[in-house]
């Protein structure tokens, strides 16, 4: 399984997720690779009901969460039963297709589980 | 840098529509040249906004159709692109060219024909504006994300669902007064939240947010003639001026941003028009929002400084943003109510703000206007313009 990855600048240790190409906060171009931690905490959410197309699900749950080293993501959460400030572990899976195309990402489980 | 003024102003009915882009686009230009006083040999160049007939409508190159057909050949004509806050590009663009001396009088249309596809896809088009590695992949929306920014305000600052409903509430109440709304309805909080029967009216999209709490998908174009104001003494009305105009962006994924809730663009843009206009917040007697979401018409009223951080449901609850508050805000029912055909609003929300100022504006009319303010949000306010419109 493919690890989802945080991207470090060297200059100021600012930590990015997904890769860019200059850090936000001091401007740097080098990073350093480093496994997500673990577990984070979500910060928000949304139960969504209108959803785009290439989705079968009537609803997807959607949020961010926020690592110990502060970076953030955004995920598909596995289930409804969510409030704000909860443990999240995330696994990387299938999030979508797109025209046929299987797409890979963020999916995010409650950590007690 | 010359002043400039706003010389013509004519929107079509937003909703949805028969015709086809280019229609709508002619309809509101002939109506705002018209306006004007202006015939075809005498605008200088156009600029039209347009998000996406690329996708939508199949109809690229929408600036060079649209000269063609209005007879305006041979006038320098650009399509601009700025996701849904194209029509205030547009404007600006405009602006800046007659203020350098380039270009007299320019004529500037945004339209958007959305009803061509289906929800699905209006809904996936939009949402192709986020970031495709870190939102749009997941099955974000435009919607998602405000869902997400509504939850987080809501439990900083102590902002309830009755909040939001009373946005709705009050915009549409303006939109059933303004003939060119897309809905052209009242609703009531019992009806959209209160009574039982509201969980069918008024179904969740984006938790929290419900179906009120989004704009509709509409169809439709708005037009503005803007002219350099040393030319503007022949026009039919008396000329509005763009006192001050600002634009900022902000990092692209919204979950990047050191605090996500702060939206910094449209407090830069705003700062900036208002230090244009050497004018403050407590100066504007009128404002049109970009309202998309309700929370947003929130988050603007206090980011644009009209109220403090925190405080812009405090100011919704005591009505000071009603037409006959102390400053009402979407007088036009905003997009909640008159539509957002996404590269018609920011000029829309222009001509909406020329009408107030001009005393044209009807049953919705607000008392004593002299100085105006609008802005036009672009993604989720990573791209945001604002302007500061002023009577003679």
């Amino acid at each position: 399984m493919e690890v989802p990855k945080g991207y470090q600048c060297k200059a100021c240790g600012r930590v990015f997720h997904p890769k860019r190409r200059f850090c936000l906060g001091c401007g740097g171009d080098q990073f350093k690779e480093l496994a997500l931690e673990k577990e984070g905490t979500l910060l928000t959410f949304t139960k969504l009901h209108a959803l785009t197309m290439d989705f079968t699900t009537r609803t997807l749950m959607l949020g961010i969460v926020e690592y110990p080293r502060g970076v953030r993501a955004l995920g598909q959460l596995s289930t409804d039963k969510v409030e704000m400030g909860m443990k999240m572990r995330h696994r990387w899976e299938k999030v979508r297709e797109i025209n046929g195309q299987e797409i890979y990402g963020l999916k995010f489980y409650p950590a007690s589980k | 840098m010359r002043d400039v003024a706003i010389i013509g102003c004519g929107m079509t009915k937003f909703g949805r529509r028969e015709e086809d882009l280019l229609e709508l686009l002619m309809e509101a230009s002939l109506a705002a040249m018209k306006d004007a006083g202006l015939d075809h040999r005498s605008v200088d160049a156009v600029y039209v906004a347009n998000m996406g007939a690329g996708i939508l409508n199949y109809q690229t190159g929408v600036a060079s159709a649209l000269v063609d057909r209005l007879n305006l050949l041979p006038a320098p004509a650009d399509t601009v692109e700025n996701g849904p806050a194209s029509g205030a590009s547009a404007i600006k663009n405009a602006f800046l060219a007659i203020a350098s001396g380039l270009y007299d009088s320019v004529l500037v249309v945004g339209g958007e024909k959305m009803r061509a596809v289906t929800g699905w896809e209006a809904t996936d088009f939009v949402a192709s504006m986020t970031h495709r590695q870190g939102e749009y992949i997941y099955g974000v929306t435009l919607p998602s994300l405000a869902g997400m920014f509504a939850r987080l305000h809501m439990a900083k600052y102590g902002v309830k669902q009755e909040h939001l409903a009373m946005v709705a509430v009050k915009n549409h109440e303006n939109g059933a007064k303004n003939p060119y709304a897309h809905i052209q309805q009242a609703v009531t909080m019992e009806g959209i939240l209160l009574r039982p029967e509201a969980v069918v009216n008024n179904p969740p999209i984006a938790e929290p947010l419900r179906m009120y709490d989004c704009c509709p998908v509409s169809d439709g174009a708005a037009a503005v003639v803007l002219c350099a104001a040393e030319k503007a003494k022949d026009a039919p009305h008396p000329a509005v001026h763009i006192a001050g105009f600002g634009q900022a962006t902000d990092i692209h994924a919204v979950y990047q941003r050191d605090d996500p809730l702060d939206l910094k663009a449209v407090r830069g843009a705003a700062k900036a028009a208002f230090e244009m206009a050497r004018l403050c917040p407590q100066d504007i007697q009128v404002a049109e929002l970009h309202d998309a979401f309700t929370i947003l018409e929130i988050v603007e009223s206090e980011q644009a400084g009209f109220f403090p951080v925190g405080q812009g449901h405090r100011a919704l609850e005591e009505g000071a943003t009603r037409l006959d508050g102390k400053l009402p805000i979407n007088p036009s029912g905003g997009l909640k109510a008159r539509g957002h055909p996404v590269g018609a609003t920011g000029v829309a929300q222009v001509t909406e703000l020329v009408w107030q100022l001009r005393g044209q504006a009807g049953e919705r009319q607000v008392s004593q206007a002299v100085n105006g303010f609008c802005c036009n949000f672009g993604g989720f306010g990573n791209n945001v313009l604002a302007f500061v419109l002023s009577r003679e």
